[in-house]
């Protein structure tokens, strides 16, 4: 098991340093608007202005998240869908826009693959092992597995996370590129997670992802078949479809209901089931990733403060 | 000149998103690079040289001047019209 001994999330709910954020849940508005707090206590001015919002917010959940450990990470692993579109689009629009025969050097470095990771190392200072993965939906599923493999391999405190922004052109996408109905939105969740368990009692007992997954129960089924369990044994369900059929006496969040159409929005369902058992005696919660193209993440989360 | 030396101030402002400062906030003859000055890195420095390539049609052809030219808001203004 990994126990996750600190856990922060940003996105268009007040949620940030927030405690029992599944009783602070809002619905997505039409206009969704990044909740966040002054950068600049978090952020050297000098790097605060290059830094567009998806890095400012995994820079500023990272240090919130060592300050609450209170020890450097081993390894840094970050899931994003869609990356640093403000400064992809930005370098975009400079190479189709600008006549010369130079480009802007920071809109160029920022919209490389491996930026949020990488920044977040640079401002910490810290030089152990960083990655992004880059996985659609299930970005932060292969982040989490990435960390977890960490953790087998020794680390000891590792950081995971996943962020994704909006931006405006992403809304022309839809429907031909994007099949959601739902507005995008910003977000970003980050953890710590380790084998040893300290103070903390919620753990990762295990996480998956499965391509082309045609029936979800089939799938959930066999997943939790694998630790002895069934879907009436799961007290909570974070999830983004209506596909699988959650028993009647469960608990369910439907995170889309919160954040719209985000590729790292998995993260942020860990944190609500985090909060929904750290706050209950309840033992098991189930985080159900489903996307249009048939990928499926599945994570599941023990309770062990009073079920040893 | 004077003009010329505040359109490269509200240029440089946008250029490297110092959101936090005016105009006049930046002094002519005021270090651009180091602690003493705006704090500026060598990444503003190739932002430099993107700016005068595309508003001013100059380009730094001996990258070792560059410290000289981009010392202050006087030294690049004083390049500017050496090139015209």
């Amino acid at each position: 098991m990994y126990y996750i001994h600190a856990i922060q999330s940003m996105n268009n709910s007040d949620v940030f340093k927030q405690e029992d954020i599944h009783q602070k849940l809002v619905e997505v508005s039409e206009n969704p608007t990044l909740v966040t707090p002054d950068f600049k206590t978090y952020i050297a001015p000098t790097a605060l202005r290059r830094l567009s919002p998806i890095l400012r917010m995994g820079i500023t959940l990272a240090k919130e998240v060592q300050a609450a450990v209170d020890q450097p990470f081993d390894a840094i692993s970050v899931g994003t869908g869609l990356g640093c579109l403000t400064d992809t689009e930005k370098f975009l629009n400079v190479i189709y826009t600008v006549e010369g025969d130079v480009l802007s050097p920071t809109a160029f470095i920022q919209s490389t693959h491996n930026t949020i990771a990488g920044q977040i190392s640079l401002d910490l200072g810290n030089h152990s092992y960083n990655m992004t993965h880059t996985q659609n939906n299930l970005s932060f599923e292969m982040a989490l597995i990435d960390g977890m493999l960490c953790c087998e391999e020794g680390s000891k405190n590792v950081l995971v996370g996943a962020a994704d922004e909006s931006i405006e052109f992403l809304n022309k996408l839809k429907p031909s590129v994007f099949d959601s109905e739902t507005l995008f939105t910003t977000s970003a969740t980050f953890l710590a997670i380790s084998a040893d368990k300290m103070e903390s009692s919620i753990a990762i007992l295990a996480c998956k992802t499965i391509a082309n997954a045609a029936e979800i129960s089939v799938e959930t089924n066999a997943f939790l078949a694998a630790f002895g369990l069934s879907l009436e044994q799961i007290n909570c369900f974070v999830l983004n479809t209506n596909e699988l059929e959650t028993p009647a006496n469960s608990e369910v969040f439907h995170i889309d209901d919160q954040l719209g159409f985000n590729q790292s929005s998995s993260a942020f369902a860990v944190h609500v089931a985090h909060d929904f058992l750290k706050s209950s005696t309840k033992e098991f919660a189930l985080i159900v990733n489903r996307s249009s193209n048939n990928y499926l993440g599945l994570i599941l989360l023990k309770n062990d403060k009073t079920h040893n | 000149m004077s003009e010329l030396k505040e359109n490269l101030k509200a240029q440089i402002i946008e250029q490297l998103n110092l959101e936090d400062l005016t105009p006049s906030d930046i002094k002519n003859e005021a270090p651009l690079f180091g602690d003493e000055g705006l704090g500026l890195d060598s990444i503003d420095a190739l932002e430099f040289i993107v700016l005068l390539d595309v508003n001013y049609g100059i380009k730094i052809s001996d990258p070792s001047d560059a410290r000289e030219i981009f010392h202050s808001i006087d030294s690049l203004a004083s390049f500017i019209e050496s090139q015209k």
